[in-house]
């Protein structure tokens, strides 16, 4: 009832005009309740209504930290309006993985099993809205009674029915649904529509996970739509605006289509009589809004149902003359549903003939006022696309796309892209497009796109030379994208010798063409460009002077890559005979076939949710591979790698990286712009709790900077070769399969601490061959002072899921570069930085003899320079080095490390510009100097 | 088909209302709001009541001063979640008599009870406008008879 000082609050905040006065209303009113809390003594009324309070402040956005254990206090009173409200707070307040949910689960079993079935109603609104892990162990089973016992009173058992349902998408492995399976299936009888309705949605979910034991449903679900639909056998209570009960008929609409069709003749007959009662009533447009919508949403999933169970019957062909009309209707919500209801079945019909009929009203869908329905529109032209009219569908998309919307556009290149690669009969078309596309999408061309394109132009001999001409002919527009010098300078450094000799591409003017632009593009593209050079030289001989000139510039840049690239090709240019020029250049093998990148792209994009689709946008065979058989698609995945092209390229570079200190070599194309590692599920344990038992052994030997195996078992090997350079690093990551058998799912993810940025330079294969090694390259950023070192999670699927994790030893003393000091500026430094807290000392007693040499390793192999001649002492060491950080600057590390033979002990103290180094820094040569020698791992 | 989200928001960008379904993380939570809302206020009459955002649609419509939007899955019936909204509505309407934005400010917490009879676990759980309103009425009786037992006391 009403709470008077709750009213007058809420009152007081709308009368604050401005964000201040409530800020400070709010505050006022926190810092009163927070008073009034501890005092202990309060009346269940103003606990109440306190509650209430912050849970207004909570709907306006403000954060509450406090008032929870006092919701809590309010849920066990006996007065169901104080229950009431502390079940709200706990609702809106708690998340299922608060710490106070166990403090409530005993509450609410008390009121599930209290004989008020009001009480019973608010304890299951609360798991309902909770449903943690806790409750749904120890709280399932409850609510199961609840539901099947055949005293519950019938609102009892549609809020059971639903809490399950929320119980099962959250923890699916806590409720046995198949051995409850027929008890559940059979409510669906259930006299009272408000149960029934509860369950079908309950059962449509259990079903999607355990089709077999709910195939009872199928029967069921007909029988029910018979009655209503058909027999019109409702009570008056449950008719929506003339229509009985429109949400059951829809949910048990759907529910059918997550099972294969009926083979009893006389469900299927029933069936039949249900859809066709449902296309007759719509024959009419009732005038009433609401009745008109609830007509419409029942049409639609019949339509669909009718689609799934064939889609070449008599009512699909009315349901089509239906749509025909619909995407014509003034109404925008009914072309949107007719667009979108017309996408499906162009999506799994064969008969595509009555759908192209209305070519032209679809195109001009994508001219509408609304981009709800531009989107329906183009998902449209996407789905019936085939052979036949891809031309006219293509050149519509591409005079479209100039003025689509920006959100549009990534999306409408990307399906561009394949439906012309899809559908091409003659090559040129095809080379025309996809250029015609480069050249105006610009920006909203994606990567893949033009990988794609250099993969098809490459493996198709047929197109290269018309594509040099076409690549070349854009690139000499004044409006040139990027984009398009990427894919000119890939073709022409192939190709590029195919057309020397028609007018206007002789070989200098190819260079010229692509130098002109060479200034105004992006270091990856210049990149590129410069391995087109060399490319070039190896063609044609007679520029070599221009490009030397290019390279020789090119020399002194201050990016590295750039800098790097130009000095090591013009070594090989001016190398005294061509035989590593030509080998080094020889023309690129053909790709292996492989699914398109862009197909991927777009897959990835439509993710799954929790309703599993029952169709997929995009022609015929993209809906083969719809859930229900994703074996195939698995199988196709399995035999040839889904990498994509970018994949390739890089793959060349890391091999290359290894021997040549990391240069690219020469015949690949631009290195492939690195992604950050996957973002990694935050699961409840933390990886750190799971490492590979035995892993230290492993990761000790590596800690201190050297190459070699960081974890093995009779599946699996993996090795790490590393390489640092001031806040940089590459790690290159190897993983061998010990096997005889390929290792299928193979995934790596990385969880690197803050201030360390890890990035793979590509994706990975999804699966290893059997004895055959794969391996992935990482580029390692030192952003800030970092103490903890990355982890790496390892999977891969061998009878089931097997996680291996690993720590990466890349330890803080990666990033320091080593440097000399003399006596004088080492002692000026020392005294400069001083005591505590950024020095640190330690005396470290080691198990067995002082060894000098390997105290001398150990700081060298820590990257610190050992200045000589500096400690007064002789046998003291002496060692400092810079630690780099890309975003917090440098931090300077002196230290002395002083051997005391007679104890074997040492006393090592560590002087940086910063404590935490100092701390860090310590210990890790705490721990190299206590580990025991290691044997040579190299 | 269950129901991500509702959300109340006033013509003013201001949230009335707002329920989770799904389980999300605060920052998460407000990042869908502002993005919804944003979107949503953006729309012009006669548009459809329907758009996409991120893999989701959004069902929504306006109702005087205030928007009333659904989070939904990709392939949800677009149609019968408007409905459901429209039912929504049409039980706040009855409860409070020609229900206005001020009775949502006030009694915000019956406007949370009600929602609760109508869905669960994002799924309509009554459709039935007499069912959910015996529910509510049902409890109203039961605080009733506490508050004059307090009373008499």
């Amino acid at each position: 009832m009403a709470m008077r000082g709750l009213t007058v609050f809420i009152a007081d905040i709308r009368n604050c005009r401005v964000r201040e006065l409530e800020e400070k209303r709010i505050n006022k009113e926190m810092a009163n309740i927070r008073t009034k809390f501890k005092d202990g003594s309060l009346s269940g009324y103003d606990k109440k209504k306190y509650v209430c309070k912050l849970l207004y402040m909570y709907i306006l956005g403000w954060d509450i930290d406090f008032g929870h254990m006092e919701a809590v206090n309010l849920i066990s009173s006996p007065k169901y309006s104080e229950k009431q409200i502390g079940y709200l707070g706990i609702t809106l307040l708690m998340h299922e993985n608060s710490d106070l949910v166990r403090l409530v689960v005993n509450s609410i079993r008390k009121d599930l099993d209290d004989n008020n079935e009001i009480h019973n109603c608010l304890a299951l609104h609360a798991i309902a809205n909770i449903g943690g892990r806790e409750m749904a162990e120890s709280l399932a089973s409850d609510v199961h009674r609840l539901l099947v016992s055949p005293n519950s009173k019938s609102f009892v058992k549609k809020k059971a029915a639903l809490t399950m349902l929320r119980l099962f998408r959250k923890h699916p492995d806590v409720i046995p649904a198949p051995d409850w399976a027929e008890r559940i299936t059979n409510i669906i009888d259930d006299y009272d529509l408000g149960v029934c309705l509860s369950v079908t949605s309950l059962v449509t979910a259990l079903a999607q996970q355990y089709p077999e034991a709910f195939m009872l449903a199928i029967p069921k679900a007909i029988m029910r739509l018979h009655k209503v639909i058909v027999e019109r056998d409702f009570s008056a209570d449950y008719v929506y605006y003339k229509i009985p009960i429109p949400w059951l008929q829809v949910k048990l609409l759907r529910l059918l289509q997550y099972f294969p069709p009926t083979e009893d003749p006389n469900m299927s007959e029933m069936l039949h009589n249900v859809l066709q009662t449902i296309i007759n009533n719509s024959q009419e447009t009732p005038r009433n809004v609401q009745h008109n919508n609830a007509q419409n949403a029942i049409l639609f999933e019949a339509i669909n149902l009718a689609i799934h169970l064939d889609c070449e019957s008599d009512i699909v062909r009315q349901a089509t003359n239906i749509l025909a009309r619909f995407i014509l209707s003034k109404e925008t919500n009914v072309r949107y549903l007719g667009l979108e209801t017309m996408a499906h079945l162009a999506a799994v019909t064969d008969e595509l003939d009555e759908i192209k009929k209305h070519e032209e009203t679809i195109i001009l869908s994508l001219r509408d006022k609304d981009i709800s329905v531009r989107r329906r529109g183009l998902d449209l032209l996407y789905s019936m696309c085939d052979v036949s009219n891809a031309k006219t569908i293509v050149s519509e998309l591409i005079r479209y796309l100039h003025i689509a919307d920006y959100a549009l556009r990534e999306e409408m290149v990307l399906k561009i892209a394949i439906m012309t690669e899809k559908y091409a009969t003659e090559h040129s078309w095809y080379v025309d497009v996809i250029l015609q596309l480069i050249s105006s999408a610009g920006d909203h061309v994606g990567e893949e796109v033009w990988y794609r394109v250099v993969q098809i132009v490459t493996n198709h001999e047929n197109l290269q030379e018309y594509s040099a001409k076409m690549v070349l002919h854009y690139m000499r527009s004044p409006h040139c994208h990027e984009n398009m010098l990427k894919v000119g300078g890939y073709i022409l450094g192939e190709y590029g010798h195919l057309i020397a000799n028609l007018p206007g591409a002789s070989p200098i003017e190819q260079f010229n063409t692509l130098h002109a632009r060479f200034g105004l593009c992006s270091l990856a593209t210049r990149a590129l460009l410069l391995s087109t050079y060399i490319k070039f030289i190896n063609l044609f001989p007679e520029i070599k002077g221009a490009i030397l000139a290019v390279f020789n510039q090119y020399r002194h840049v201050l990016d590295a890559e750039l800098q790097q690239r130009a000095c090591e090709y013009m070594a090989i240019a001016t190398m005294p005979t061509d035989d590593l020029l030509q080998t080094v250049c020889e023309e690129m093998p053909q790709f292996p076939e492989r699914e398109s990148a862009l197909l991927s792209r777009l897959n990835e994009k439509t993710g799954q949710t929790e309703d599993k689709r029952t169709w997929n946008i995009g022609g015929k065979d993209s809906n083969e591979k719809t859930p229900a058989n994703l074996l195939a698609a698995k199988e196709r995945n399995e035999n040839g790698s889904v990498d994509d092209l970018a994949n390739s390229v890089s793959n060349t570079s890391i091999s290359a990286a290894g021997g040549e200190n990391g240069a690219a070599a020469p015949a690949n194309g631009s290195p492939a712009p690195p992604t950050p590692a996957a973002p990694t599920a935050k699961t409840g344990l933390t990886w750190k709790d799971q490492l590979a038992p035995g892993y230290e052994n492993w990761y000790n030997r590596l800690r201190d900077g050297a190459d070699g195996i960081l974890y093995e078992d009779s599946i699996l090997q993996i090795g790490i070769k590393s390489e640092y350079h001031g806040h940089l690093g590459r790690l290159a990551i190897y993983f061998g399969n010990k096997t005889h058998t390929q290792l299928n799912s193979f995934a790596v993810s990385v969880e690197s601490p803050e201030g360390l940025v890890v990035a793979n330079s590509h994706t990975l294969a999804t699966s290893i061959g059997p004895s055959t090694q794969i391996q992935q390259l990482y580029s390692l950023e030192c952003q800030q002072i970092v103490t903890e070192v990355p982890l790496i999670r390892i999977s891969y699927q061998a009878g089931s899921t097997q996680s291996i994790y690993l720590k990466l030893p890349v330890l803080m003393s990666r990033f320091i570069e080593p440097i000399q000091l003399s006596s004088a500026d080492f002692f000026a430094r020392w005294k400069q930085i001083g005591g505590a807290p950024r020095e640190v000392q330690e005396i470290i007693k080691v198990p067995g003899r002082i060894e000098l040499e390997r105290a001398r390793t150990i700081l060298v192999n820590h990257r610190l320079g050992i200045c000589e001649n500096v400690d007064p002492k002789p046998g003291n060491f002496v060692a400092t080095g810079v630690f780099n950080t890309s975003l917090s600057g440098k931090v300077g590390c002196l230290l002395r490390l002083e051997p005391n033979h007679e104890s074997n002990m040492y006393r090592l103290t560590v002087r940086t510009t910063s404590d935490v180094v100092s701390k860090h820094l310590k210990e890790i040569l705490h721990t190299a100097l206590l580990s025991k020698p290691a044997p040579s791992t190299r | 088909m269950p129901i991500n989200y509702v959300l109340l928001v006033s013509r003013q960008g201001k949230t009335r209302l707002a329920k989770w379904f799904t389980t999300l993380s605060p920052k998460e939570k407000s990042k869908i709001v502002k993005d919804v809302t944003q979107l949503v206020l953006a729309r012009r009459t006669k548009m459809c009541n329907f758009l996409e955002y991120k893999d989701t649609k959004v069902i929504y419509r306006r109702y005087a001063s205030l928007y009333f939007i659904a989070g939904v899955g990709p392939q949800d019936n677009e149609l019968i979640t408007l409905e459901i909204i429209h039912r929504y509505v049409e039980v706040l309407d009855r409860y409070f008599g020609n229900v206005s934005e001020l009775d949502l400010i006030f009694n915000f917490e019956r406007a949370y009870y009600m929602l609760d009879e109508l869905l669960i676990a994002g799924e309509m759980q009554e459709s039935s406008k007499i069912a959910v309103l015996k529910a509510i009425n049902d409890h109203d009786a039961v605080e009733m008879e506490e508050a004059n037992e307090e009373k008499n006391k």
